[in-house]
Parts: structure tokens; sequence; C-alpha cells
């Protein structure tokens, strides 16, 4: 069957990053030095050849973005200037608005304009919000227990209420990855026994980041596992021990020494990712797309008014520590519900589900050539 | 008449020595009569080697030289020249080939210094029966003549004519300018081919030494180098005799006839097109479709009619970068349509053109690659499509079967022979290979002078090639029309064939036979009689003439014959040198005093 080209698939791709696609003349040295390039999956070529030929159905349906870390490897290797490594970036950004059925993130990574208007707005909506409870439930002198401006109680059933509706954006998200990509792919049919004898590899390569250790140079795989461990640990704290996280003014260091060392991390991982973006020598952080520069900023604000929240509230200014509080959740509301399912976050969960993916449909691959073996044996 | 023949064999450092020995055929050939000396030496061809030769053609009175040791395509014109230095007719040399049919050959030292012996012989019987033999000359006419007022004749005219002589531009068409007057830009820097001709053709036409006749064609060309006469159809088609010496062949090329591919839908589907006609819309400055809009999907399919088993095998080599260049033109007229390349493999090898192909790149044209052999099918679209065009292809980058939309199809037409070659090659006397471009003398060393003496092949019609090239090889032929006037004379060589006057019955099956046309017939004494500057002595006519009136100089049938019994003499005439070998396996090393000898008694050759 034969598949009809779009020459202007490449210039929808340049709006998410991939500015230099059609410089590739095929030529193969990226696939030969990336650590992870095998049979089946021989990337990036394979998928410069899609983005370059318009084949939307093909690289909608295709894991490989997602199975690059992007050490950037590649980009220093190729003899065009095609980027390889920002191409398969650009593919991630363009998955994850394929993924998203709303269409809101196809909207906010070709505009930075309308992410940041859509942060803005949810900022205003969260502040709004907690504001008029505040004042009409509590006082701004309370910071804890009853009559507090901001009641931890209160905080943790939107918290509450906000993981789930994440939950459900995402859980959508990745219904429609796995219908592009392995319900609709050609090819043997999955066993359900597959899909639970592989589940395994979904908090492993979550918690681990463990193929991001297979590239060459090891050092961005150790930040971005500090940057996922602090996360995972702050959202731990956060989600589960909000009221202890909020009790004080002393400190409660079963949960606050975590807490501490999960920000330290954050804080660390994240700076050191802006000066890298900022000094743009390494292949991964030479190009920068605004959605980048919006989420480690981001990322950044949060820390930091959390952590001048927690300052002051320790340090008795209770008025001040609410107001910051208050401003803490209105970076954090807006980046969890704009970030996680319609932009960069969403690459937690969609990495290590298209190695769950690609697992099952190796399975798929390999028992079908069991069965057909004997056939093979007859014919020897 | 008893010879005085000196015999020099050749070492070549080991090269003849490994296998031959040496010592002993200048020993054994020392004693064959009319053998005044016979020596032995390291490298014949070096200056001490050449100088023994001149020393002993004065000491010893020699009259006859032989050479022993290559071929005489390697040194018989050193030799010649050692001769002529030390005063003897340079052509009283005869070389026996030693190495490349003797040392190189054979393994078996006896019988490879055994044949050695006997070619030497041979080059002995024959060196007897040598003729002094004369070079000759023959005037050059300055004038030129150049055929085909494209950018190779241009070029090539302007360049005579600046540096003096007189130039006739005889051009078929009503204006000159050739292929490259129907193309908009040129690749890689975009330049107007417009601006390229204009300025050559305003040059020409107001040349005083350059005489341009338009829609005019060669009629017959008749003379040799230096002396052809060039009878001219004009366009009054009355004749008109010019006298040339040189002729320079730019009649350039044709275009492929796309609608003999018939995959491709020329002449079928409205909007599959040549290079050529949108060249025309480019220089018209309007690009569109037969329904009159400006297309969105141009797809470009390369080698058309070029690099394919149906049609012609070579490469057009222009093809490709006209193609990119393509994809900056539409792209700059019409910034919102894309262009699509339809390639077998990106010929980019001229100066500039790599980078040419990777700025194309960023144009963000899609290149599909086809393999050679499986051309995409180019068809109608399904009603209700938004283009009018689909070309099916198999991408060998990606392995897909593809389908390819398209407003507008441009077809690269490669580049073919004339119609007219076969009739200019009769004309010209030169020859054409088996796709009909004019051959070369030698592909490398000589790429534009022909079998023909005086004629010169420049530009598309020896071979496709872009503007760059024609130019380089219009200008190199030039200058060897200008090397061969600045001369004044030819020199023709000594050995051609001549006819006996007395004997020829003027039956004229020579100049029949005659490859180079060099057998002129004086219809007025009935006799044929040879031009000596057009004879190559291949011996065709002294073959063949029934008469037996044509004599090869220097291949005479009793110099052949004489050789031939130089090589039947040993070992019955000298005895078996194998058998004394064996009894006295060491020699005596020629001793550098002549060895005056000659008790064995000679065949009947020389008597």
């Amino acid at each position: 069957m034969a598949v009809r080209v779009n020459p202007r698939l490449i210039d929808d791709l340049a709006r998410y990053g991939a500015q230099d696609v059609s410089k590739c003349y095929h030529c193969g040295n990226c696939s030969a030095v990336c650590p992870f390039s095998r049979a089946p999956h021989l990337f990036p070529r394979r998928s410069m050849r899609y983005l370059q030929l318009g084949l939307e159905a093909r690289l909608r349906g295709s894991l490989e973005p997602w199975l690059c870390y992007y050490c950037g490897e590649c980009t220093e290797q190729c003899p065009r200037g095609a980027e390889p490594g920002e191409t398969m970036m650009s593919m991630r950004r363009w998955l994850t608005a394929q993924y998203d059925a709303t269409g809101l993130s196809r909207l906010f990574y070709r505009s930075w304009r309308a992410e940041l208007l859509a942060l803005a707005l949810v900022s205003v909506l969260t502040g709004a919000g907690f504001l008029a409870w505040g004042v009409l439930n509590g006082s701004l002198a309370v910071y804890d227990g009853p009559g507090a401006f901001l009641s931890s109680a209160v905080v943790h059933r939107f918290d509450w209420a906000l993981a789930a509706a994440l939950i459900v954006l995402l859980c959508a998200n990745c219904a429609r990855m796995w219908w592009f990509c392995v319900a609709r792919a050609p090819g043997p049919p999955i066993s359900p026994w597959s899909y639970l004898k592989q589940a395994w590899r979904l908090p492993f390569h979550f918690f681990t980041q463990a193929r991001y250790r297979e590239c060459e140079r090891k050092r961005p795989w150790a930040v971005h596992l500090v940057l996922v461990l602090s996360y995972v640990s702050l959202f731990t704290l956060i989600v589960f021990f909000a009221q202890e996280m909020q009790a004080g003014p002393a400190i409660d260091w079963r949960v606050h020494g975590l807490g501490y060392a999960a920000t330290l991390g954050l804080v660390g991982a994240t700076l050191w990712a802006v000066r890298a973006r900022r000094a743009a020598q390494e292949a991964q952080y030479r190009r920068s797309h605004e959605s980048d520069w919006i989420f480690l900023l981001l990322l950044l604000a949060v820390a930091a008014s959390g952590v001048v929240q927690h300052a002051l509230h320790r340090a008795g200014f209770l008025p001040a520590a609410n107001l910051a509080y208050l401003l803490h959740l209105m970076l954090a509301v807006p980046m969890l519900l704009v970030e996680v399912p319609f932009s960069k976050w969403a690459h937690m969960v969609y990495r290590p589900l298209a190695m769950y993916f690609e697992a099952l449909l190796a399975d798929a691959h390999a028992s079908a050539e069991r069965r057909e073996a004997p056939g093979v044996a007859r014919a020897a | 008449m008893a010879c005085r023949v000196g015999v020099y064999v050749c070492n070549c450092g080991t090269n003849i020595a490994r296998t031959v020995s040496c010592d002993e055929v200048a020993t054994r050939l020392a004693r064959v009569d009319q053998v005044v000396v016979a020596r032995s030496y390291q490298y014949m061809c070096s200056n001490p080697g050449q100088e023994m030769i001149a020393h002993d053609i004065e000491e010893l009175g020699l009259d006859r030289v032989v050479v022993a040791a290559c071929s005489p395509r390697m040194h018989e014109p050193t030799f010649r020249a050692a001769l002529q230095g030390a005063g003897l007719n340079p052509y009283f040399l005869e070389m026996a080939n030693l190495r490349e049919q003797c040392s190189w050959v054979h393994d078996d030292p006896r019988a490879a210094t055994e044949k050695a012996v006997s070619l030497t012989t041979a080059a002995v019987r024959r060196v007897a029966q040598h003729e002094a033999l004369e070079r000759r000359f023959v005037q050059m006419c300055p004038a030129t003549l150049v055929l085909g007022g494209g950018i190779a004749g241009l070029t090539a005219a302007l360049q005579l004519a600046d540096a003096g002589p007189q130039v006739y531009l005889v051009e078929r068409e009503d204006h000159l300018g050739g292929n490259v007057a129907r193309v908009d830009l040129t690749a890689p820097y975009l330049d107007s081919a417009r601006s390229l001709l204009q300025e050559r053709i305003a040059r020409v036409a107001a040349h005083p030494r350059i005489e341009v006749l338009l829609r005019s064609r060669l009629h017959e060309l008749s003379g040799y180098v230096g002396n052809f006469t060039a009878r001219v159809r004009g366009a009054d088609e009355g004749l008109r005799d010019l006298d040339v010496g040189s002729v320079v062949v730019c009649t350039g090329y044709r275009e492929f006839d796309a609608a003999r591919a018939a995959e491709f839908g020329y002449g079928r589907l409205p909007d599959v097109i040549t290079s050529f006609e949108l060249e025309r819309m480019l220089r018209a400055g309007r690009i569109v479709t037969r329904a009159g809009v400006p297309p969105r999907n141009v797809a470009v399919v390369h080698c058309v009619g070029s690099r394919s088993e149906r049609h012609h095998g070579y490469c057009s080599r222009v093809c490709c970068m006209t193609a990119l260049k393509y994809g900056h033109e539409v792209r700059s007229a019409l910034p919102e349509a894309r262009v699509m390349d339809l390639y077998i493999d990106m010929h980019a090898f001229g100066k500039g053109c790599e980078d040419f192909y990777r700025r194309s790149s960023e144009l963000k044209t899609m290149f599909l690659m086809y393999a050679k052999g499986h051309p995409p099918r180019v068809r109608e679209a399904e009603p209700g499509d938004e283009w009018s065009l689909v070309i099916e292809v198999r991408d060998v980058l990606s392995g897909e079967e593809l389908e390819v939309p398209a407003d507008l199809v441009v077809l690269m037409v490669g580049m073919e022979a004339r119609e007219d070659s076969q009739e200019v090659a009769h004309l010209v006397n030169i020859s054409r290979d088996k796709d009909g471009w004019f051959i070369e003398s030698h592909p490398k060393l000589d790429p534009v002078a022909t079998t023909t003496d005086g004629v010169y092949i420049a530009g598309a019609c020896q071979a496709p090639k872009d503007i760059p090239d024609t130019v380089a090889q219009a200008r190199a032929a030039a200058a060897r029309v200008l090397a061969r006037i600045a001369r004044g004379r030819i020199e023709v060589d000594a050995i051609t064939a001549e006819v006996d006057q007395g004997a020829c019955s003027g039956c004229r099956i020579c100049s029949q036979m005659c490859p180079y046309g060099a057998i002129d017939f004086d219809t007025g004494a009935r006799r044929s009689h040879v031009i000596g500057a057009l004879c190559k002595a291949c011996g065709t006519c002294a073959a063949a003439c029934p008469a037996g009136a044509i004599r090869a100089r220097h291949f005479t049938d009793g110099q052949i014959l004489a050789q031939l019994e130089g090589v039947l003499e040993w070992p019955s005439n000298h005895g078996s040198s194998a058998s004394s070998a064996t009894g006295a396996p060491t020699r005596e090393p020629t001793s550098p005093e002549p060895a005056a000898s000659t008790t064995v008694p000679t065949c009947a050759s020389s008597a």
C-alpha cells in the first residue's frame, strides 16, 4: 500500500524545533554512533526520513523518538548539520501534541505566548480561588490549624483533585499513544500475558532512567536521575504528607530532612540545566525551544517560592509565609496543569511507556518467530 | 651491397638481462655477417648508451644500427635522434623488442635467449634493406572553420580571432547561442545564461576577423590538415568555398525526447513538462500549470533518458545541478510552493556544486531517491484531489512505496547526440561512439583532437558536459589550432604509402579502402596518389592494390621478407647454440673491442 508524502509536515515540525532536518542526506552516521540504535529500532535516521517525506502516520506510530535520551552524539557526528538529536527532541514535542486530543498541547508548543497565557490564566484563577477561600474562612495571621489562611487539609484535598485530573488526562493521552503505536502497529498480536510480564519495565525505567545510562557520557544521566528522584520525593511528601510538611514552626526532621535533600537536588539539577542551556556548548543544550525554558524557569520559581514560604513560616513571619504560600500555589498549580499533560513534563510517562510498548512488540515478534520456527526446521 | 651494421643489446637494468643472456646475444650476433660490432650494455637509452652508438658510427663507419631493447613505441624516437646526431639517416635504425616480446613474457632463460637472438638477427636482416627517408613539410593555412555557434563555437571563434587568424563561424540556425540561449539561470552560482552569451555574441558579431554564416551548413570538406577546402551551403542555398587550415567542430547536443519514456506521461498528461519548457516559463517569469494557476507542488524527475538501460546508459552531467537550480528558482518565484526531487544519485562533482546541493537541501526541497532501473511512474490524480498528478515511486532511503502529489512534473531530459551527428562525422571524417558522440584522439591525454589531423572537437558534441567544461574544451581546441598556425608549416611523417604512377591502373580500390581519406585521384591522368599529410602508414592500400603499385615506405615487401628470413636463420644456418651452451656454460662477455666478424654463410636475402 503506497503512502502519500507530505512536503509540508516539515514546516509544521519546524515550529516544534526541527529546523534542520531537510539538510540530512542519509549517510547514517547518526544511527551508527547512537549507543541505543539497534534493529529493529534504527534511529535517528529512519525518523529523520519519515519526517523529510512527511509520512505523518508512520511518525505518529513510532516509538523511536522516546527511545532517544538526546546524549547529542549523533548531532556531533552529523556532517551536514542536520541536528538529528534536536530533530528527535522536536519529534517528542510533536508526539506529545499528537497524543493530546484536546489540541492544547499543539497550541502551546507552537506558540509560547499561548502557553504563557494559559499559565497566567490558571495562576490567576488559582490565586483568586485560594485568596477568596482564605479571606472568607481564615486569617492571614494564622498559618496552620483552625482559622488558617490556607488550611493544609483544604490544600491537601485540592492536591488530590488536581492529581486525579492529571491522571485522567495523562491516561487518555497514554491510551492514544497505545492506539497509535501498539494497536495499529503492523505485525503479530500481543498476548495479555505479555502485558503483565513486561509491566515491571514501567516503574523500573521511571525510577532508574537505566537506559539513559547507556549513553557514552554518564553525567547527564546522573543529573537527570537526581532531578527525577528529587521531584518524586517532593511529590510524595506533598501529596501524602502535606499536613506534616505544613506543621511547625518546629522542624520535623523525619519529613523535612527528606524535603530539604530533595529541594537541594531539584534546585541543583535545575540550575545545572539552566547553566548548560545558557552556555549552549553541549549538543543537547545548544538548541533550546521556548517550552524548554518555560519548564525550567517555572520549576525554579516553584522551588524558590516553596523555600521562601517554608523559611518564613519557620522564622515566624506568618502573614508573609501565607502570602508566599499563595504565590507558591499560583506557580505550582499552573505548572502541573499545563506542563504535565500538555507539555514537556509528559515525557516522564511517555518514555517508560515507550520502553514497555517496545518490549510488548518485541515479545509478539519473538513468539511469532517461534511459531514459524518448526516449519523452518521441517523445510530444512 | 654490403652494410656495416652495429648491434646494441640493452640489458634494461635487469628487465631484459634477468631472463635473456644479453652477453650471449651480443656474442652470437657478432658472428652474423654484415655485423661489424655487437655490444651488450646496461641501459642503451641512457646518454652513455647513445654516445656509444654515435661513437661507433663515427669510428667504425657504421651505416645501419640495430638496437635490441624495449618496444619501439618507447624509445624509437630516442635512437633515431641518436643516429641523426651522428650524421646517419634516422630511418637506418631497426629495433628488436627483447623486453615486451621476450624477457617479460618468457620464463625459460634458454629459450628466451634463443628467441632474442632470432629477433635481433631478423632486425639485422631488415635494417640492411632500409632506405634513407626524408621528412617533408606542407604549408599551414591560418584561417579556421568553426562549426556551430553555441557557447563552444563562440568561445573558440573569439579565442582564435583575438589571436589573429580569420575565423568562419557556421551556424545552422538563424541566431547564435545554441542550447545555452534556451536557459534562464545557470547552476551553481545562479547567474544568468543570457548575460554569459550576450557579451560573446556581440563581440563575435562585431569582430573584424570573424565571419558569421547563419542558416548555413557544411556541405563538403576536402583537402587535409593545413589545406582544407570547406564548401558551405548558405542561407540562399548557394555554395561557397572557404580555404581553412583547421576545423573546430562544436555542434553540441539535442535534448532527449521525453515522450520516448512512456512512464512519465509526457505528451499524455498536460502538466508533465520538460526542463526546457520550465526554462521557458522561468525566462518569461511565470510558472503556471496548464490550467493557468501557479503550482503548489513541483516534482522534478532526474535522469529522464539518461542512466537507463532502455535509453542512454550515460549520465548527462548537467541535469542534477539544473534540477537543484529549479528548487531555488521555483521557491524564489513561488514561496508557497514545495519542490520534490526524484533522483537516482546526486551528481554534484563540479566546482561549487556540493555546496549548492547543501544549500538546496536547506530550501526544504524533498529528495526522493529511486533505484536505477525502477523509474517513477506519473499518473493522473483521483477526482477530487487537490493536485492533478501523482507520482508513484519506491524511495530507496526509506524502503517505502510512495505517492507524490504534484501539480507540475518537470522531466530532466538528458543530452543526446544531434540527429545530424552522423552526417557531420562523415563530412569531416571523424568517428562517433555507440551513443553518437564524436570520439576524441585520447580520452585523457588528447581530448580535443580527433583521428583526422586538423579536425578538433569541443563541447557537448563530444559528450555531455556543462558550460565550464565546454568552454575549457573550446579554448583548448583553439589553443591547439593556434599552436599549429604559429609553427607555420606542418611536418609530415616520412613513413607513408606511395603510388607507383607507372603501375597504377586508376581502379581507385585504394581510395575506397583508405580509412583516412589520404588517397587522391587525379582525374586528368587517371592515377591515384597519396596525400602524405593525411597518410598514417597503416598499409591497407598497399595490401589492397591489385596491381601491386602501392608501396608502404619503411614497410616494403623486401624489408618484411628479409626480417622473416632473419627469424628463421637460427639455428639452421648458425648451428644450435643450445648444444654449445650446455657444453661451454661460461661465455666470454663481449669485449669493448669491435669484433669484426663474418664467417658464417648468409642467407639469400642479402645476396
